[in-house]
């Protein structure tokens, strides 16, 4: 088990907004989006959309699901689900802990263990 | 075709792209875009105008490639644009057009057609988007027009190059006092100048508050049968049809219901008669105005006469009309601006928007909109006279007799001159001198090769 990263507080992501931790600060190499969701907990997907490169980041956050700018397609933000066309790859989920203010990632741990 | 054959040189190409050098880079045929000689069917100085201009398929395709694509176009105002990614979509002639704000907040006009296969790329009215999608296979591209991905890119060959194929932009997009402009010509005069003395009759209307105007709500776009240069040429020169076309609306509004007194239907004005062919009209009798009441009230006519002059405050802040060459009409009184968007010879589509000044309160700026719907909204009661006039001369266009019947425009004729009062140079209100001068601008820049055609 990795170390988590602490990425700030609950206060820097708005609801239905979400920020991007650069893969060279992340450690896998791969920008990882975190998402505020509707349901007013955090997630944390790779940012790039499975279909085309995208940054999901940028996307719509509709419940606990966000939706590509690009092309539509939409992913669980707890599973990392693909859930519609033209996305039929899951993208990678990674475990986001929120320990009292503090916001913390855990790196290429599944969010659903 | 390979991709060399995009630059005129591959140093230029790897440098600074030629804007737009997609534009006709194909070759066409000579026959297909044939230009015919225009002149005869103006005579300006007579005071003449032959019908075929209205519903001769040639002159109208004509005009796409020698008004509509080398004249400054009205395309939105600024406040509909708040934030990066707020987009508009319009037409500038037949032309499809996306106006958006960009991430460095600056407005920009594309080409809504994508470089792939030509579909139509946003087909909301308006909204806000990070990405401009194409519905058909993909494509997608940024605020600055980019091409930023392409589904199943590995399969096309290794010198597809996305830099290529960024969305057409409309090279020349230029602000008057929150109105924006555009203009495919990147070597057009400047919109400020192509206004000229024009922008003193426009400013009666755009800078009576200091914090200038902002549009109100959605745009209302209705149809009609009829040539887009009848309800054009109206807007720039006629104030002659009010008291025949609107009787009925004079009689409701009058203050006693009897009518208006005759020297309020006989009301002295002046007209403003632009080389560009513009062309605006209004009243100088003080109490020749329709405005509504509560904005009447609302206004503080000594602080206006201070900021405008005397004779604005008396002049084009009344009931004028006015037309922006070609295709942009407005009425200061009730702040209705509108595009008269060409359908084809015989449609217009008319797309108005409800102007007010940002300063407004709100129950005022509410007064206006309703006042605007009442006269000159889309079933208001003088819109809808001017609309019926203008389709019945559509009607009867095709005739062959009819048509070869010249129509008169010779109202004032001589009576242009520069009056010591307003800018530049003005006839009588009840004049046909605007719509003289419009016809001459037509003619003049109907004869006289584009952009697009020069070097070839």
């Amino acid at each position: 088990m990795s170390t988590p990263l602490s990425i700030g507080t609950v206060d820097d992501i708005e609801e239905g907004e979400a920020k991007v931790i650069p893969g060279d600060e992340n450690g896998t190499g791969n920008d990882i989006a975190i998402f505020h969701a509707e349901d007013g907990n955090f997630y944390a997907l790779d940012d790039t959309c499975t279909h085309e490169d995208a940054s999901l980041a940028d996307g719509w956050i509709e419940g606990t699901e966000v939706e590509c700018p690009v092309h539509s397609a939409k992913f669980c933000l707890k599973a990392g689900t693909a859930l519609c066309m033209p996305a039929t790859i899951a993208a990678r989920t990674h475990k986001v802990e929120v320990n009292g203010e503090e916001l913390l990632l855990h790196p290429n741990v599944d969010a659903i263990a | 075709m390979s991709t060399a054959d995009n630059c005129p040189s591959a140093d230029s190409c790897s440098t600074q792209p030629e804007a737009n050098a997609s534009i006709g880079r194909m070759n066409r045929p000579e026959e297909l875009n044939r230009n015919m000689d225009v002149s005869t069917f103006v005579d300006s100085n007579g005071g003449l105008i032959d019908r075929a201009i209205y519903n001769e398929p040639a002159i109208y395709a004509q005009e796409q490639r020698r008004i509509f694509a080398r004249s400054w176009l009205f395309l939105a105002h600024t406040s509909q644009f708040k934030k990066p990614g707020d987009f508009f979509t319009t037409f500038m002639g037949e032309d499809p057009i996306i106006v958006t704000m960009d991430k460095t907040k600056k407005i920009r006009a594309y080409l809504n057609s994508c470089r792939h296969r030509g579909v139509r790329l946003c087909r909301a009215d308006a909204g806000a988007t990070k990405m401009f999608t194409c519905s058909y296979h993909g494509w997608s591209f940024d605020l600055a027009g980019a091409l930023k991905t392409v589904p199943n890119e590995k399969a096309y060959p290794e010198d597809f190059d996305k830099n290529k194929w960024s969305l057409i932009e409309v090279p020349n997009v230029q602000e008057y006092k929150g109105l924006i402009f555009g203009n495919w010509d990147h070597e057009a005069e400047p919109l400020e100048e192509a206004l000229g003395d024009m922008r003193y009759y426009m400013d009666a209307m755009l800078d009576r508050d200091p914090e200038g105007t902002e549009v109100m709500g959605g745009v209302m776009k209705w149809e009609l049968d009829g040539n887009w240069k009848l309800a054009a040429e109206q807007f720039a020169t006629d104030w002659y049809h009010v008291n025949m076309s609107h009787a009925s609306a004079l009689m409701v509004l009058s203050p006693t219901g009897k009518g208006p007194k005759p020297e309020i239907a006989a009301t002295p004005g002046r007209q403003f008669v632009s080389e560009n062919g513009h062309g605006a009209g209004f009243p100088t009798h003080p109490k020749s105005r329709f405005d509504a009441r509560p904005v009447h009230e609302y206004y503080d006519y000594e602080m206006l006469r201070e900021r405008l002059g005397d004779a604005a405050v008396e002049g084009p802040m009344t009931t004028g009309h006015a037309t922006v060459f070609p295709n942009f009409s407005y009425l200061p009184v009730n702040g209705s601006i509108r595009v008269w968007h060409p359908k084809g010879p015989n449609k217009i589509e008319v797309w108005a928007w409800v102007l007010v000044d940002k300063s407004m309160p709100d129950d005022v700026k509410d007064a206006q909109r309703l006042y605007n719907l009442r006269t000159f909204g889309p079933s208001g009661i003088f819109e809808a006279d001017d609309g019926e006039n203008w389709s019945e001369i559509q009607a009867i266009s095709g005739g062959f007799v009819t048509n070869r019947v010249p129509l008169n425009f010779q109202m004032g004729i001589g009576s242009e001159r520069e009056d010591g009062v307003y800018p530049g140079k003005t006839s009588e209100l009840y004049s046909d001198a605007a719509g003289r001068a419009f016809y001459k601008h037509w003619a003049k820049i109907m004869n006289t090769p584009a952009w697009h055609e020069r070097n070839k």
